[in-house]
């Protein structure tokens, strides 16, 4: 004996296109909201991600837009402005501080790659770092292992032709350790650039973050290279104790000076998320608008299949079927084209998220490395049963109407 | 001792306004039907056949006049309580045989009992199937089968709920006059082997007249009624 659920999927069979392009409508406004809560799941976890390995919980640099202060250390860029020399030797003093490292970031170009690209790629993030205190903040940096990679080190503090090179340069240049990479500088204040040689000391194991596609060197070094001796892009400061209070008044003290100003990475992780909202919040409108489609979709074509078996219903409604039962029916019809949308949709988007990662990161410059979409069962299941909601209330006007037709006009129309 | 009427009809009407005019689709009909009849209702079209017996069948309440079911006064009843009479008391069959064309034969035939929250064995399925000679249909489809064959399935499944009546409304009408008087014997059969009580309208004024009992219509009164002597006659 069939059964209410049965019935149902047979009835929906009986028109497969129709029932099939209605379910692939709820799959795709399915599909769309899933992907859109994985990105924002996975998108705040990138960023945490790439903010707990910069690996320090403030940042003191030149006076400037914090917004692209925040996302130069998080993905590099141009325009960098500089810190005065003795900025390092006031703020060491704060007794507050836990460890603090002082970074140096230039743009070079690139010379002699083996990759021919005259895109984004012929620059060059390099950073002068002091290994010591650089490391310290960073436990987690190690050297590659492997063919090529074996016999890393770090650099000698005083040598000017070393390079350790971050996972992403040295597997894109196609360098190995021990061999020559050549990058040109331009000094500040200086017409022509300069062609520099170095020797590859050692290749850092993938960290996922932004030092994977960074030429590290000394610092002395590279503020030489530079032409900007004892200046600084960054000190990095991890606190004693980090807490609200703290940061306050750590930044009340140092904000006196007038070229400084202290960032803190919570407030740049909310400064990236905020530099979102704005496409999220259209993301989410897209997707509201094709759950509404969907919804008419659903809608639509449950009326029409009613239609089309109003002598059927009248006669179920004869043989005995109440309201209530005709109400049953056609409501699992429309709960039955949702869950399968959802069930489809939820697949469709967890198939398809490398696919919705790299065009997210096309359309939009994010500023973070790693994954972008994390789309978990939770997730699934939140927009299968969101589905079946959907369900819930588009199959309400076509039950009513099925359940409220008299079976004498119902049979009265089907003959004609 | 005489036997009360299964239907029990005075002054039954059913008008209805179409513009400023009303319609006498049924207009003050005297019945009384014995359980374990077949009655055949005749007469032209648009003479009130199908209105009587969708009353009698309480699928449409009359607008004037008394009608009682087996015992139960339906006259002024709302659609659900008609319905709840309707349910294990009236079996239907209908020219257009509405079958689900993608259920088996027996999924067909079962489906009422989804209404009713019974269920039934595929013996008891079968054994209604053998009764309109389509035992060997159980699992085919609605397409694999003939008109004939499909009206068959359409009294399976108005006879699996054991009702005490059967309408038939035209269930020769989409028959060849082969599979009409075919369908008709089946009908004849379930009354003198069942004790079914029948009713029918036809414009098939050959097999109509074969029926224990034949009422004429016209302009919604009946003119003739060939009640045996022993029941009691409808007035005109």
């Amino acid at each position: 004996m069939t059964s209410y659920l049965g019935l149902a999927f047979n009835n929906l069979l009986r028109r497969p296109v129709r029932s099939a392009l209605t379910v692939f409508g709820v799959a795709l406004a399915v599909a769309v909201a899933v992907s859109l809560a994985g990105f924002n799941r996975g998108y705040r976890r990138a960023i945490e991600h790439s903010i707990e390995r910069l690996g320090f919980q403030v940042m003191i640099m030149a006076k400037g837009c914090p917004y692209e202060a925040a996302t130069m250390m998080l993905k590099g860029g141009t325009g960098l402005l500089y810190l005065p020399g003795d900025t390092l030797t006031k703020i060491k003093t704060d007794s507050d501080i836990k460890a603090i490292t002082p970074i140096f970031i230039g743009v070079a170009q690139k010379e002699a790659s083996s990759i021919r690209d005259d895109a984004a790629a012929s620059f060059l993030i390099i950073s002068g770092i002091e290994t010591g205190s650089f490391t310290s903040m960073k436990p987690w940096i190690a050297f590659a292992r492997g063919l090529g990679f074996d016999g890393g080190r770090w650099f000698n503090p005083d040598a000017a032709d070393e390079v350790v090179l971050g996972y992403e340069v040295a597997t894109y240049e196609q360098r190995k350790v021990g061999d020559q990479f050549l990058a040109t500088i331009a000094p500040a204040g200086k017409a022509d650039p300069i062609q520099h040689s170095f020797k590859v000391v050692g290749i850092l194991d993938r960290t996922g973050t932004q030092d994977d596609g960074t030429v590290f060197l000394p610092i002395a070094a590279a503020q030489s290279m530079f032409n900007r001796p004892a200046e600084l892009t960054i000190v990095g400061i991890k606190l004693k104790e980090f807490t609200g209070v703290k940061m306050r008044e750590f930044e009340s003290r140092w904000m006196k000076l007038p070229e400084v100003q202290v960032v803190s990475l919570q407030q740049v992780k909310n400064t990236l998320i905020s530099l979102i909202g704005t496409a999220q919040t259209m993301v989410l409108a897209v997707a509201i608008i094709a759950v509404i489609v969907a919804m008419i979709g659903v809608i639509n074509t449950i009326i029409m299949s009613v239609y089309e078996r109003t002598g059927e219903i009248g006669i179920m409604k004869a043989l005995g079927a109440f309201r209530g039962d005709i109400f049953q029916l056609i409501w699992l019809e429309t709960l039955a084209i949702c869950f399968c949308g959802g069930l489809v949709g939820s697949l469709l988007a967890w198939a398809g998220t490398h696919l919705i990662e790299s065009a997210i990161k096309r359309l939009i410059d994010i500023g973070v490395q790693g994954s972008l979409v994390d789309i978990t069962w939770e997730v699934m299941l939140t927009a299968m049963g969101s589905a079946i909601v959907l369900g819930f209330f588009a199959g309400l006007y076509p039950a009513w109407r099925a359940a409220s037709m008299r079976p004498i006009d119902a049979i009265r129309e089907g003959i004609g | 001792m005489m036997q009360d009427p299964l239907i029990h009809a005075r002054g039954l009407c059913r008008h209805y306004h179409r513009g400023i005019e009303t319609v006498k689709a049924i207009d003050g009909i005297d019945l009384d039907i014995m359980p374990g009849a077949m009655v055949s209702i005749l007469g032209p079209s648009g003479s009130g056949k199908t209105t009587l017996i969708n009353l009698l069948s309480c699928l449409d309440a009359p607008t004037a006049g008394t009608l009682s079911i087996a015992g139960h006064l339906v006259d002024a009843m709302s659609e659900d309580k008609l319905a709840a009479i309707r349910r294990g008391l009236i079996g239907f069959v209908f020219q257009k045989f509405y079958l689900i064309p993608t259920l088996t034969v027996a999924e067909n035939v079962e489906l009422p009992l989804l209404f009713f929250k019974r269920t039934i064995t595929r013996e008891g399925t079968m054994n209604i199937l053998r009764q309109v000679g389509l035992e060997d249909r159980a699992r085919h489809l609605p397409s694999e089968l003939s008109g004939g064959q499909m009206q068959r399935v359409a009294i399976a499944r108005a006879l699996i709920v054991q009702p005490r009546i059967l309408m038939a409304d035209e269930p020769t009408g989409n028959l060849d006059s082969e599979n009409g008087a075919a369908i008709f014997g089946l009908l004849r059969h379930l009354v003198r082997d069942q004790g079914l009580t029948v009713i029918l309208t036809t414009h098939n004024l050959v097999l109509g007249n074969q029926a224990d009992r034949i009422i004429t219509l016209k302009d919604g009164r009946i003119v003739t009624d060939s009640a045996p002597p022993s029941f009691p006659s409808s007035t005109i």
